[in-house]
């Protein structure tokens, strides 16, 4: 049983096809991650118990796995009458599990921003939400553009998880592919090297979107 | 089945998860070391083809490259246990973020230490082995804390290929119980009793070597 | 011993005072203020000077409620400073403060950086709110550099920027933390004829500086810091030629011979 160069070939278009769905995981899943750690950032910087709290479920999300909170999602969910399409609960998990990372990104972003910019904006009597929509919040977000992008690529090569989920995804998809023909070889193989490309292209892109950035903003 | 015979069951399968971690460190401390140091000290092509090859295993997901080394290998020939290519793959992939650090740590040395080391009359190697690599890989020590924990993380997809880890335990108990709640938080659990422990170790390494660092880097 | 300057201008704005009673403030275990009873009158000009540690640039930080203090109280114009949020701001907006690291916005244009408190805070229309900045910077000297952004600049024009973007707001007293401290020698003057313009206009001034050569050209009060505590507070002409305290004095000699 070789490997079969135009069977490989014919499944491209199919895989081709799910790239949508791979590219719409990624961006929700990473608008989801941010909100939710910047949240986060912000709770524990208020301190207290909340604070506390949210400490420790950063640290919890960080040591479990990313495939085992999808797991506990997609079946606890329904154990409560929460019925939720697969790509929903895959874009959950993936949400989830990284915004406790990002919530470290934006508090090295906040952290980044020199103490003195919030005395200036005091000594100019802005009102603290002022302060905050116009002098920290710009500067942050100049300060976590490189690592959030970074993180998309990241989100997008943790997309392949949904396909345990049967999200139909570019892994997703391959799977579905070789168990009606029962040849698993090529169209994974074939996910595998569209997959990278797009993993390359995407991270090509971040890089100078990147650039452009640091050329517009600090120059 | 009450929560702790849950509980144990999920622990049934901790053997095969350490078994797998171990076994990948076997690829990824080589590789970490010597492609680490590779891309250090080599310059024009050849360096060229060391960052490829660093990137193909760093920058691939996971999940991909395992489904398609398990399907792919036997295919041309390469008959492996599920585990040495789970092993593999999952090595290799850490392997190459940890050659990052490995790099990072040998560029971030003063230049005064190589010289000093060639003033006193040492070959290249051994500079490299007696005093770069062994300040290197101290400073480094709590980001290869973090690719372990990575590793440890990985490994929960090896029950996507017959392997019966901790996650394949707790897909196992779902067939015969229906509990999703019980099972599923004791898998989150089961793995944060794993990794945080290390993590802990991790932010110890880190206040040790890197005292002036200020607040927290978190893991 | 406190000279009244004469007040020649049209903008002198009418009695807002500093009263500093009883100041005591501690970081951790450094007692950095001690006991500090300062009185400035409108239209008043105060350098304070001394050597390094002596706890002036957290004196005007806590005029300015940017420190909290544990003892005493500190009013401006008759509003308590530092005891709760409303108090302090509502005082603030009577203070320009220019700081050492000038703190200019870096994403905003010089212009932004003028009009922001304008408009939020002042509640001008942007047309005016611009027309007003432009004034200011003119002012200043760099009306041309309107639309740069801060990092484009020397540290001169930033902290030149820095005075305009203060003055906006129309403050009675305005407050120097060091404003030339960290500037290259050669964007010193500038900053320095600034500030000296500013003096003519009659605004309550209150600087921190090392700069005794204007100093004596602009201030009519000079108020002396050692180790935390007021040690003279004479007439700028009294302090020159005849300053009372040893330390003063050794003080005025070290930085004198430069």
């Amino acid at each position: 049983m070789g490997f079969n160069l135009d069977f490989a070939l014919s499944t491209i278009p199919t895989i081709i096809g799910a790239i949508r769905a791979t590219l719409l995981a990624t961006v929700l899943s990473c608008l989801g991650a941010s909100a939710l750690g910047f949240t986060f950032e912000i709770i524990r910087r208020g301190g207290g118990a909340p604070g506390l709290a949210v400490r420790f479920l950063i640290d919890f999300i960080r040591s479990t796995p990313v495939l085992a909170w999808l797991y506990f999602l997609y079946f606890v969910m329904p154990f409560y009458g929460i019925r939720l399409g697969a790509m929903t609960v895959g874009i959950m998990g993936l949400s989830l599990y990284y915004s406790g990372y990002l919530a470290e990104v934006f508090k090295a972003g906040i952290d980044a921003i020199p103490k003195g910019q919030q005395e200036a904006a005091r000594s100019l009597s802005l009102s603290r939400r002022d302060t905050l929509v116009f002098v920290i919040a710009p500067q942050m977000l100049r300060n976590v553009a490189a690592p959030l992008g970074n993180y998309l690529v990241s989100i997008l090569k943790a997309t392949p998880y949904l396909a345990i989920l049967a999200v139909p995804e570019m892994l997703g998809r391959a799977f579905d592919i070789a168990s009606e023909t029962y040849r698993y070889a090529e169209p994974l193989t074939v996910a595998g090297i569209l997959f990278l490309a797009l993993a390359l292209i995407v991270a090509y892109g971040v890089k100078r979107i990147e650039q452009r950035l640091l050329a517009s903003g600090r120059r | 089945m009450s929560m702790f015979d849950i509980w144990l069951g999920i622990l049934q399968g901790l053997g095969i998860t350490l078994e797998v971690t171990a076994y990948g460190l076997v690829f990824a401390v080589p590789f970490a070391l010597v492609f680490g140091v590779a891309q250090f000290v080599t310059t024009g092509w050849t360096r060229f083809l060391v960052t490829a090859i660093i990137e193909f295993w760093r920058s691939s997901a996971v999940v991909v490259l395992l489904f398609v080394f398990y399907y792919v290998l036997p295919v041309m020939g390469v008959t492996l246990s599920a585990l040495t290519v789970s092993a593999l793959v999952l090595g290799l992939n850490t392997g190459g973020y940890a050659s990052q650090a490995v790099r990072a740590g040998l560029q971030s040395l003063p230049a005064g230490q190589r010289e000093a080391g060639m003033a006193l009359g040492l070959t290249r190697p051994a500079i490299l082995v007696l005093i770069e690599l062994p300040q290197a890989l101290v400073a480094m020590s709590p980001t290869f804390v973090n690719n372990l924990i990575q590793l440890v993380k990985a490994t929960s997809l090896v029950s996507l290929v017959t392997l019966t880890d901790m996650t394949f335990r707790a897909k196992e108990i779902s067939q015969t119980e229906y509990d999703p709640v019980a099972i599923y938080s004791a898998l989150l659990l089961a793995f944060f009793a794993v990794c945080y422990p290390i993590a802990l170790a991790g932010r110890w390494l880190e206040a040790r070597v890197n005292p002036h660092k200020g607040a927290q880097r978190g893991i | 011993m406190l000279a009244q300057a004469p007040h020649p201008v049209s903008n002198v704005q009418t009695t807002p005072y500093v009263r500093v009673d009883g100041l005591n403030k501690r970081f951790g275990a450094l007692h950095v203020l001690k006991d500090i009873d300062m009185t400035i009158r409108a239209g008043a000009r105060v350098v304070i000077c001394g050597p390094s540690g002596s706890g002036k640039s957290t004196l005007i930080r806590c005029i300015n409620g940017l420190e909290p203090f544990q003892k005493g109280t500190i009013e401006l114009d008759g509003i308590t400073v530092g005891k709760n949020a409303r108090d302090t701001a509502k005082a603030r907006r009577q203070t320009g403060m220019v700081f050492q690291s000038f703190n200019l916005f870096p994403h905003l244009t010089v212009l932004a950086n003028c009009t922001l408190a304008l408009r939020r805070v002042l509640l001008k229309p942007a047309r005016e709110a611009e027309e007003i900045a432009m004034q200011h910077l003119t002012a200043v000297r760099i009306p041309e550099k309107a639309r740069a952004y801060p990092a484009q600049l020397s540290g001169g024009q930033q902290q030149r920027v820095a005075i305009a973007r203060a003055l906006c707001l129309n403050p009675r007293i305005m407050l120097f933390d060091e404003p030339t401290s960290a500037l290259d020698p050669e964007m010193v003057k500038e900053v320095l004829e600034v500030m000296i313009a500013i003096a003519r206009t009659g605004v309550t001034m209150v600087c921190v500086t090392h700069e005794m050569g204007f100093a004596r050209e602009v201030a009519n009060e000079i108020v002396f810091m050692d180790d935390g505590r007021i040690v003279e507070h004479a007439s700028c002409k009294a302090f020159f030629s005849a300053a009372a305290h040893p330390r003063a004095r050794l003080f005025l000699d070290t930085i004198m011979s430069h």
